[in-house]
């Protein structure tokens, strides 16, 4: 009896420990079960066109895959196109096709065609093309060059490049002679010390030798492009091989468009109270409408209005955007410029561009200053943002000024797109807005009773 | 026709314009049509204020174009509505048969309620004038040469639509049938823009499948409707103001006017052959 008890219990201490273990495995089976989501995307061979197109700014590149059935272009510029064969697969999460060109990056060779009305009107070969970056490789200027000057330009920043590593080559070898002759001074002075020298030693202190600069501008290793350079219109390419055929898959439409609007002047402002949310005062037709007492900062940029659809689908041929829409595009900051500030005819303030820093307020509170940048109060230190900085208050005399931009020294020579009116809005009274609605009830009240009275008469 | 009905025409003219704008001039329907405009309109600026009061800073082109788009529309929306109900009416009642029998003429007729409700509108501008004057007084919003040049173009949308009106009048009979046609239309007409525009604001990238193939859709409706509905000539003509470009204000003046002119025609011809019976 005792026995039976005895074995029951073991029998239920048992399935107590197996149930759960077997619990434990077969959930884990079950996750070994379940899909990961392993996102491997299917690569397929294609013939795509890589691109090195002027924006509007500078050159920039992308590719136009095989979905894609035109390319876009701006009239009366070099543009680079090559044909290559590549890789491409289709990224779902930012939905576009992208290029492995690591894979695979072939050069499709024959002479690419230029057709207008069905009729050929260029056979272009391929020539040499770089990338030159004159403000160096994170400057914001790009300009492509093509043939010989292409490869002089090439040559002249390896020439640059190479003198920029042999003069590092001696940077470091003046470095290890400078290191020696600091360890002797220091040996020299603790010699000299320890003999009970005091007051002045008069060694020579060794100089630290100064590094090399590198070379101020970048250029790209030489490619083989087709440069295009045509007017405004559509077009038709296609690449014709050495046996005479047409490479399948290298026909593409050529949207060629030019700008709406050229050489305006757009601005960027900065608001003083709200620095990081900058506002854009493209249009010529654009006021700057303003309330309160506010510190606005300008930046003024040089622009171009092309019509959206075209300059984003130039930019990046899987882009999309709206006929119907036109975008300024900034081509380059104006410099050497002084902000002029007019009321009616009269000039009240010349301003001049200064560079300013953003200081957060010290402590726990949030909060900053903008404060104008001293040079030299910290070493490296560099400011935040340049601009004309022009202080608006309720209290101004006017209720409209205008802002004109005039080229330094040129004291009669206004830029004419670079007019822009401020006003100074009273927000108080938008409530009266409702009083003055009334106004034709009061019109229709008086007609009324005009022929009321007629009537009556 | 010679010069004797010519003349017994426009005296007809007269006499239909003098009635109906004296008539409508008394009443107390063009009034508050027009307040009900104001209403919207300073609805829409006392918002604007508000975000540039938010902000401190508002960077925009005409930001008394919108209100006085949307009060061109509602005063255009009421003169066309009012002229149909008019015809329509006429037609129902048997007046414009008796009218026809006197020296009354289906162009003279036309013409007549054409220029009333022009004239009207330029009444109605005077009201505008005034009301935009005063809000630039009191918000400093600013009464420039580009609202002037929205006058001008607005009496080319109000042109359009009246004869639009006028069209849809020529082509139904009764009464009911003219407004439901009209106001279903223009309302069509005015949704299609408006939702355009909205779309055209909204980068595709950040819109949904659905709302993607509802604006592929809207877009390729809005192509066509672009040069039937009266709407779009003031959007054009906007635009061309934005731009500050003569060419493209000019052109849409002329492509108004050729539009006013076939739609009268067309309404002529339409009386003419339908008969004036409901």
């Amino acid at each position: 009896m005792r026995l039976k008890r005895a074995s029951l219990i073991y029998n239920i201490i048992f399935l107590l420990i197996l149930i759960p273990g077997l619990a434990i495995t077969s959930s884990a089976q079950q996750e070994e079960k379940q899909p990961s989501i392993n996102l491997t995307p299917l690569l397929k061979e294609q013939l795509v066109y890589s691109l090195n197109v002027f924006d509007g700014k500078g050159w920039s590149g992308s590719f136009v895959p095989k979905t894609e059935s035109t390319i876009y272009l701006i009239a009366n510029k070099d543009n680079a196109i090559c044909a290559k064969k590549t890789l491409v697969y289709f990224w779902p999460i930012t939905v576009r096709y992208i290029a492995a060109w690591r894979t695979l990056d072939e050069d499709v060779k024959g002479v690419l065609e230029v057709l207008k009305d069905g009729k050929i009107i260029e056979k272009l070969k391929k020539q040499d093309t770089v990338l030159c970056y004159p403000e160096g490789y994170w400057g914001e200027k790009v300009v492509l060059y093509k043939g010989n000057e292409a490869i002089k330009w090439y040559k002249k920043y390896k020439k640059a490049e190479d003198e920029y590593y042999k003069a590092l080559n001696k940077y470091y070898e003046a470095r290890i002679e400078y290191r020696k002759k600091m360890n002797k001074f220091f040996e020299e002075i603790k010699k000299r010390r320890e003999k009970g020298e005091k007051g002045p030693l008069n060694i020579e202190i060794p100089k630290e030798p100064e590094p090399p600069k590198p070379p101020n501008f970048f250029v790209t290793e030489p490619r083989k492009y087709y440069v295009l350079n045509l007017p405004v219109g559509k077009y038709k390419i296609r690449l014709r091989a050495k046996d005479k055929t047409i490479v399948e898959g290298s026909e593409k439409e050529l949207l060629v468009f030019t700008a709406r609007r050229r050489e305006g002047v757009g601005y960027e402002i900065i608001p003083g109270n709200r620095w990081t949310k900058r506002e854009e005062c493209n249009d010529p037709a654009n006021a700057i409408y303003a309330a309160g007492k506010n510190v606005l900062y300008f930046r003024p940029y040089r622009q171009d209005e092309y019509n959206e659809l075209y300059h984003n689908k130039l930019l990046d041929p899987q882009n999309r955007g709206r006929i119907e829409n036109w975008k300024w595009v900034h081509t380059e900051p104006i410099k050497n410029v002084q902000l002029l500030l007019f009321s009616k005819d009269n000039l009240l303030k010349r301003i001049d561009k200064k560079p300013y820093k953003v200081e957060q307020i010290p402590g726990p509170e949030l909060g900053y200053n903008i404060v104008e940048f001293k040079k030299g109060k910290l070493p490296g230190e560099k400011p935040t943002f340049e601009g004309y900085q022009l202080i608006l208050s309720e209290n101004l005399p006017e209720k409209s000024y205008r802002i004109y931009l005039q080229k330094e020294g040129e004291n009669n020579n206004i830029i004419s797109t670079s007019e822009r009116e401020i006003r100074l809005v009273k927000r108080r009274n938008a409530n009266f807005l409702f009083y003055l609605s009334i106004f034709p009830l009061i019109i229709g009240g008086v007609m009324f009773v005009l022929r009321y009275r007629k009537i009556e008469k | 026709m010679n010069e004797k009905g010519i003349s017994l025409s426009a005296h007809t003219m007269k006499v239909l314009i003098k009635r109906e704008l004296i008539s409508s001039i008394y009443g107390w329907g063009l009034y508050i049509a027009v307040f009900i405009s104001f209403l919207l309109s300073s609805f829409i600026l006392r918002n604007f204020m508000r975000g540039i009061g938010q902000n401190n800073i508002f960077i925009s082109s005409y930001p008394l174009n919108l209100p006085l788009f949307i009060s061109v529309v509602i005063i255009s929306l009421y003169l066309v509505i009012v002229s149909a109900i008019s015809i329509s009416r006429e037609k129902e009642h048997g007046t414009l048969e008796v009218l026809f029998y006197g020296p009354v003429s289906s162009s003279s007729f036309l013409l007549g309620k054409y220029i009333t409700d022009m004239l009207l509108y330029v009444i109605i501008l005077g009201f505008f004038a005034v009301y935009f004057l005063g809000v630039s007084l009191l918000t400093n919003l600013g009464f420039t040469l580009a609202l002037g040049k929205a006058f001008l173009v607005s009496i080319f949308l109000a042109s359009c639509m009246i004869s639009f009106g006028l069209f849809i009048s020529s082509l139904t009979g009764r009464v009911r049938s003219s407004i439901v046609w009209l106001i279903g239309i223009l309302l069509a007409f005015l949704g299609i823009w408006f939702l355009e525009n909205i779309f055209i604001h909204i980068p595709p990238e950040s819109l949904s499948s659905w709302l993607l193939y509802i604006q592929k859709t809207l877009s390729v409706i809005y192509h066509f409707v672009n040069w039937v509905s009266p709407f779009s000539y003031l959007s054009r003509g906007m635009e061309s103001i934005r731009i500050g470009s003569i060419k493209p204000f000019l052109l849409n003046i002329i492509y108004s006017t050729i539009y006013t002119v076939v739609l009268l025609l067309l309404s002529i011809y339409i009386l003419k052959s339908k008969g004036v019976r409901a």
